[in-house]
């Protein structure tokens, strides 16, 4: 989409036998484990205020697919801007300040952190060199894990919604009655939603909205539930 | 000190500029006459458009009580807000967003709105937060927006250098008054840190009637918190 620093690690190679593996097949299966749900940084520990909002009515499983593709909108569409700008930046900690400060809400806030250090660090003991740095949220640590690995800049980002999207609908799992098909018609149809949030119009300029006062109200009040499954 | 010139209210069009400097060791209250109403836009107008930017001197103190906005039918507007504070300077500033002209059955049919806020220190940024809200086009009632709520309220606390401790337990002390100020299915309530040297307090609500009040109490904790006093209100609404 536009120049960003070229690749740390060359993905191109021969084999023993001398056939040519194409860099982007490589380069697709690096992308494909990153993004996984089974990769473990403790993203199933976390609801990010979804907990409350289960827990007051006012998430049902079958308000869930019209919620994610709103949220899409909001925080989804920061998030995609923040793995873009990490994906082009040569200061993602800076970046990971800014971000900060738009998270007003602590528990998703610290949640968002956690994950971005263990998923840095994984990377980083993964390789055996530390590319990245490790004190930054999960959608910085992702756009510049992207960036190193060569991984093309808009691929990246719809990967990160994807898991994201994922990983939100499986917390709902465990927090309503929503069944496996139902969870996986839901995540196959905001795809639609999830690529439009990845191209919104406000991820190419320098402006970045996001209005979420509910969600980040549910985050606040998580930790006064009586019980609580998740973290966050 | 009593802002005036907005109590007429906003047209299209206009472009309003204020820049405060708060000199060191100085304390400021800064409120409004009345609401700020925001009217409906003109063709061929430009967005009204409001910038205001704070300065605080080191050890200064800003109380910033805007009453709140009031964007009517078919009203474009901007909202700036810049807050820079020094070494030890102290913040409390609220602002409330109305849905539009309730008594006329208003509610969100403003063509697009932009609330645009920052809070900083020298070294960095405690708070961004940039809305766009294009009712007819994202809806506001919404579970991932405003749920059934109509009005949004914030408290922004914060002095540059107190350690997170001391946040974490402002943060309590806010969410337990939170709680009491809660009323399912009305008015809800929660308190945050910010990612450091403040907290935040925000409020959904189906009717003003439940905001002032309750803007108060947090208000007066984060006083008594911050500099051992109850705050002095503004002499007209309480």
């Amino acid at each position: 989409m536009s120049s960003g620093r070229g690749p740390v690690f060359e993905p191109l190679g021969y084999d023993g036998g001398g056939l040519v593996i194409p860099a982007n097949d490589v380069s697709l299966l690096r992308l494909l484990q990153l993004a996984d749900s089974a990769i473990p940084v403790g993203g199933s520990a976390h609801s990010f205020g979804l907990e409350t909002m289960a827990e007051e009515g006012s998430l049902t499983p079958d308000r869930l697919e019209s919620f994610l593709h709103d949220h899409l909108q909001e925080a989804g569409a920061l998030e995609a801007a923040f793995v873009r700008r990490a994906w082009r930046a040569r200061d993602r900690r800076e970046l990971s300040q800014e971000l900060s400060a738009r998270k007003p809400a602590r528990e998703s806030r610290e949640a968002s952190l956690k994950l971005g250090r263990r998923f840095a660090e994984l990377l980083n003991a993964v390789i055996g060199a530390p590319v990245l740095d490790t004190d930054v949220h999960y959608s910085v640590a992702f756009g510049g894990a992207g960036a190193v690995l060569g991984i093309a800049e808009d691929a990246v980002v719809l990967a990160y919604l994807h898991q994201s999207m994922a990983g939100l609908i499986s917390a709902c799992q465990r927090l309503m009655p929503l069944g496996q098909l139902a969870a996986s018609r839901i995540l196959w149809n905001v795809k639609p939603a999830i690529a439009r949030a990845a191209h919104s119009e406000t991820n190419q300029s320098e402006e970045v909205w996001c209005f979420s006062p509910y969600p980040e109200l549910a985050s606040m009040r998580h930790g006064s539930l009586e019980t609580r499954l998740f973290i966050s | 000190m009593h802002l005036n010139n907005i109590s007429g209210g906003v047209l299209a069009g206009d472009r309003l500029a204020l820049d405060v400097t708060v000199q060191p060791g100085a304390m400021a209250q800064i409120t409004t006459t009345g609401a700020t109403r925001l009217y409906r836009h003109r063709a061929g107008a430009r967005d009204s458009e409001q910038s205001t930017t704070f300065s605080v001197g080191e050890n200064a103190r800003l109380e910033y009580l805007p009453d709140p906005l009031i964007p009517y039918a078919g009203s474009r507007h901007t909202q700036r807000t810049r807050i820079r504070l020094d070494s030890g300077a102290s913040l409390f500033w609220w602002e409330v967003l109305a849905p539009g002209r309730k008594a006329h059955g208003e509610s969100f049919a403003f063509e697009r709105l932009r609330i645009e806020s920052e809070v900083r220190t020298q070294s960095r940024p405690l708070l961004r937060e940039d809305f766009l809200l294009e009712p007819a086009k994202r809806p506001l009632g919404v579970t991932a927006r405003m749920l059934q709520y109509s009005y949004v309220a914030s408290l922004y606390v914060c002095q540059e250098g107190k350690p997170a401790a001391f946040w974490r337990n402002l943060e309590d002390a806010l969410n337990a008054e939170a709680a009491q100020h809660t009323r399912s299915g009305e008015t809800m309530w929660g308190a945050s840190t910010l990612v450091s040297d403040g907290v935040i307090v925000r409020g959904l609500s189906t009717s003003n009637r439940f905001i002032p009040a309750a803007l108060v109490h947090f208000w007066r904790l984060g006083r008594r918190a911050l500099t051992g006093e109850d705050p002095v209100p503004p002499r007209k609404i309480y």
